[in-house]
């Protein structure tokens, strides 16, 4: 008994339980709103099937993928500011391997003219080592997370320009639009994907050390570093799957509008994914961190966005309602809150007893 | 002095999750006493007057002062009330004058401006009371430790605080500056304040206080007039235990020839140590003598990689090794317990199974990785054998007291079975039962034959405890004394003079 009531008090404690609260009351008023909000059906033109809670997961994709390198950086203590400038730079490559050169392949249509292997793995590259760069400016500049980042942030839509001479390019790679718009098993391909990431990053981070080596340098580095931890390249490692998995989510995102945008894509994906990381837990002043929590809070962010397209709320009004959400989802994980309703389950625990 | 109670608490019980931090605990201060708290690191004094000044909410009993029940809510409404803490760290403004520091809040107005003559005036008044003569218009940082704290103890007397709780104000203190405080707190005493003093100090309570209340595990043992407990008896009662037993250890027998274990032949940092040679044999504990500076840390860091010998060379079991990382001399199978524990020992927002299981998994590499259950084994397993008072292996390590969170980091050490300890500074700043523990695994490791350099500020546990003391002075080792056969005197002579 005196377990079960300690569960209780333990669960209102924690943050991701008042995320996936949070999350549960936005689907409820959508679904007293629209009864229709949860139905999902198949349509076999496609081979997918179709729904809001479909879409959320899928336009969720992006921000998701990011979130979980972004999770590991938070817990360092850090933040990763150059995460959205990574996507436009990805996007730019894949284009510019699809489409180079354009003088002489003037219409886009489903072909590619290198590799589509290249097309695939130089912006991934790219784009790890671009992480592997914001790391070792932290790690060995010990330069501070937020600064280290900006340069790419600054810079890195400045390098999509140049590497597409200021071009938007766009294809019909058909190979290339099954990354954004494809399905597997019903479901579309960047759900597969993200599927496929966060296990990896998961498995990767629970079932080895590194997950609580992170946490450990980022609540105590010195004595991380005295416990034999080789801080620098837990920081290293960290910076660059962010980079990789934002390079990930730069190929989702031009293969949705089969383009390059270096101005549009991945805009303010990282306050996005910082704030899917916060939402889901994970505290910013780094240690203990939960990926669970991070998938709520990228859903999250995600079902307020359908939400607001799905009952026409006005579009100038569009930021300030999910503001507003996102305000009440922040003040509900609260410390004060956390601690009255976690007193009260106790006591009401205590009083079933 | 037998004046009435002020401040009468009674069935006082606080419960943390998992743990009663004070389990119906009675106390009572009288007007014009001053009242050592006393008891070992988590014994409960700390919640107890965190009750009083209401940072921490009691779960029940009822708190009296002046007869009438307060229920604080927060060190702010128990300043109105009369209550003034002085905590351990000096939490005043460095870069404000004294005098600001003592009004900043409640600065004296005139014409609507804050009227700085009358600031100083006052100021300056109270710190003459204090017997102290300073330009009170001057930076807090520009003054020593001591009269930063005297002037957070002004800030609180001056609000009419009619009780005063001083935590650990001596610790950062001189002899001389002890002594100032002590009269200060006298002169408090006799204008019928009531003061609560707590302190690892024993001669400190003895010299000042007029009754004592012993805590122990959340309870209360007892209160009693200062005459009426000796030493001896007070320290029982505070551990619970014998202290003839503790105090019976006996120094590692190291066999003559017993190999050795680690050698450094003239290791320098380059700029802070040069040339430093020592040799360690199997079993053998040696200590590092000599004051804050004189070299014992910035060796031991060498040693162990934390700061890296430019030159010089180290054997560790007769093959030689090249420390560049720490991680370099764990594979070696170094182990070092640092001298600042909070900033480079514990983690505290990881559990005491992590914390326990770190050195041995950054040894294997995180490739290789523990399952829960070996770590959860292994800090259990710890958790018994040093008595790391806990309910289980999950709770935070950073919510220990420090004495267990020294014996987390050692078992974390002792968890990788190493050759060579080098423990910096291991029993400061813990209470005396946890010291005595810490010296008792310290020598039973050496009994199975891991060799310990020890590094203490307190002479007479490194010469209960070592084979052999190096002394330091000037970042350099001056001499090398055997453990069995010198006394006090020897090494602070040597550490006065700088010859053997």
């Amino acid at each position: 008994m005196a377990g079960k009531r300690f569960d209780v008090a333990g669960l209102m404690q924690s943050k991701v339980t008042w995320a996936v609260i949070a999350e549960a009351l936005i689907l409820l008023v959508c679904f007293v709103i629209r009864p229709d909000f949860f139905s999902i059906s198949y349509q076999p033109s496609t081979g997918m099937l179709y729904g809001s809670l479909i879409d959320i997961v899928n336009r969720s994709a992006e921000i998701t993928i990011i979130s979980m390198g972004m999770t590991l950086v938070i817990a360092l203590g850090g933040t990763d500011l150059s995460v959205g400038a990574l996507v436009a730079v990805a996007g730019a490559i894949a284009l510019k391997f699809l489409r180079w050169d354009v003088l002489t392949y003037t219409t886009p249509g489903d072909y590619t003219v290198y590799p589509y292997i290249l097309v695939i793995a130089v912006p991934l590259v790219v784009c790890a080592l671009m992480g592997l760069f914001n790391g070792f400016l932290v790690a060995k500049g010990g330069i501070q997370p937020i600064i280290a980042t900006l340069i790419l942030m600054v810079c890195g839509r400045g390098v999509a320009q140049i590497l597409t001479d200021g071009k938007q390019f766009t294809t019909g790679y058909s190979p290339f639009r099954v990354i954004g718009q494809g399905s597997f098993m019903y479901l579309p391909m960047p759900i597969i994907i993200t599927v496929i990431v966060v296990v990896a990053v998961a498995l990767f981070t629970r079932k080895t050390a590194f997950g609580a080596f992170v946490e450990s340098v980022g609540v105590n580095p010195s004595a991380s570093r005295l416990s034999g931890i080789k801080a620098g390249n837990v920081i290293l490692l960290v910076f660059m799957i962010t980079g990789l998995l934002s390079g990930i989510a730069g190929l989702i995102y031009s293969s949705r509008i089969m383009s390059n945008d270096s101005n549009n894509a991945g805009l303010n994906f990282e306050m996005d994914a910082i704030l899917a990381v916060v939402i889901g837990g994970t505290n910013m002043a780094g240690g203990k961190f939960s990926l669970a929590g991070t998938v709520i809070g990228s859903l999250i962010i995600r079902t307020i966005v359908t939400f607001v397209y799905y009952f026409g709320i006005v579009a100038e009004a569009t930021m300030a309602f999910k503001a507003l959400i996102i305000a009440v989802v922040i003040v509900l994980q609260s410390e004060p809150v956390r601690k009255y309703f976690a007193r009260r389950a106790a006591m009401k625990g205590g009083a079933g007893a | 002095m037998t004046g009435k109670n002020i401040l009468e608490m009674r069935g006082i019980t606080i419960e943390f999750p998992g743990v009663k931090a004070l389990d119906g605990v009675d106390f009572s201060l009288r007007e014009g006493e001053i009242h050592s708290l006393l008891g070992e690191n988590g014994a409960g004094k700390s919640t107890l007057i965190k009750c009083i000044n209401g940072v921490n909410r009691k779960d029940s009993g009822t708190i009296l002062l002046d007869g009438r029940e307060i229920n604080p809510s927060g060190p702010y409404e128990a300043m109105t009330l009369g209550i003034s803490t002085v905590f351990q760290e000096v939490n005043l403004c460095p870069n404000l004058s004294v005098a600001e520091n003592i009004f900043v809040g409640r600065q004296p107005m005139k014409h609507g401006r804050i009227n700085w003559s009358e600031i100083n005036r006052r100021a300056e008044e109270l710190m003459s009371r204090f017997h102290l003569d300073i330009d009170v218009a001057r930076p807090l940082s520009y003054y020593s430790t001591a009269v930063q704290q005297m002037t957070a103890i002004a800030r609180a007397v001056d609000v009419q605080a009619k009780i005063l709780i001083l935590d650990e104000p001596t610790s950062s203190l001189d002899e001389n500056e002890v002594q100032l405080l002590f009269s200060v707190m006298r002169q408090l005493r006799d204008s019928g304040m009531g003061i609560i003093f707590i302190t690892h100090f024993l001669d400190q309570i003895y010299a000042v206080s007029d009754r004592m209340t012993i805590l122990r595990n959340g309870h209360l043992v007892g209160t009693y007039n200062i005459n009426e407990l000796g030493k001896v008896e007070l320290v029982t009662k505070m551990v619970g235990k014998d202290m003839d037993v503790i105090f019976s250890l006996k120094r590692a027998n190291v066999p003559e020839d017993s190999p050795v274990m680690l050698k450094a032949e003239n290791i320098g940092d380059g700029s802070r140590i040069d040339d430093m040679s020592l040799t360690l044999r199997k079993g053998e504990l040696v200590g590092f003598a000599g004051l804050l500076g004189s070299g014992r840390t910035e060796t031991a860091e060498m040693l162990f990689g934390a700061t890296r010998a430019v030159h010089g060379e180290i054997f560790v079991d007769g093959e030689k090794v090249s420390i560049r990382t720490p991680f370099d001399a764990i594979q070696a199978e170094e182990a070092f317990c640092p001298e600042d524990r909070k900033r480079d020992g514990i983690i505290g927002d990881l559990s005491i199974r992590e914390n326990i299981m770190l050195a041995v998994q950054s040894r294997k590499g995180f490739m290789h990785p523990m399952t829960r259950q070996e770590q959860t084994e292994l800090a259990d397993k710890y958790i018994a054998l040093l008595g790391i008072a806990t309910p289980d292996c999950e709770k935070k390590a950073g919510e220990l007291s420090g004495g267990n969170q020294q014996k987390v980091i050692l078992a974390r050490w002792m968890a990788t079975s190493p050759k060579v300890l080098i423990l910096d500074e291991p029993t400061r700043g813990i209470d005396i039962g946890a010291k005595a523990e810490i010296q008792r695994l310290m020598l039973e490791m050496c009994g199975e034959g891991v060799s310990v350099i020890f590094i203490s500020s307190e002479l007479d546990e490194i010469i209960r405890c070592s084979n052999r003391i190096i002394i330091m002075r000037d970042r350099a080792k001056v001499a090398e004394v055997d453990g069995a056969s010198c006394t006090q005197q020897d090494i602070l002579r040597i550490i006065a003079e700088g010859a053997a």
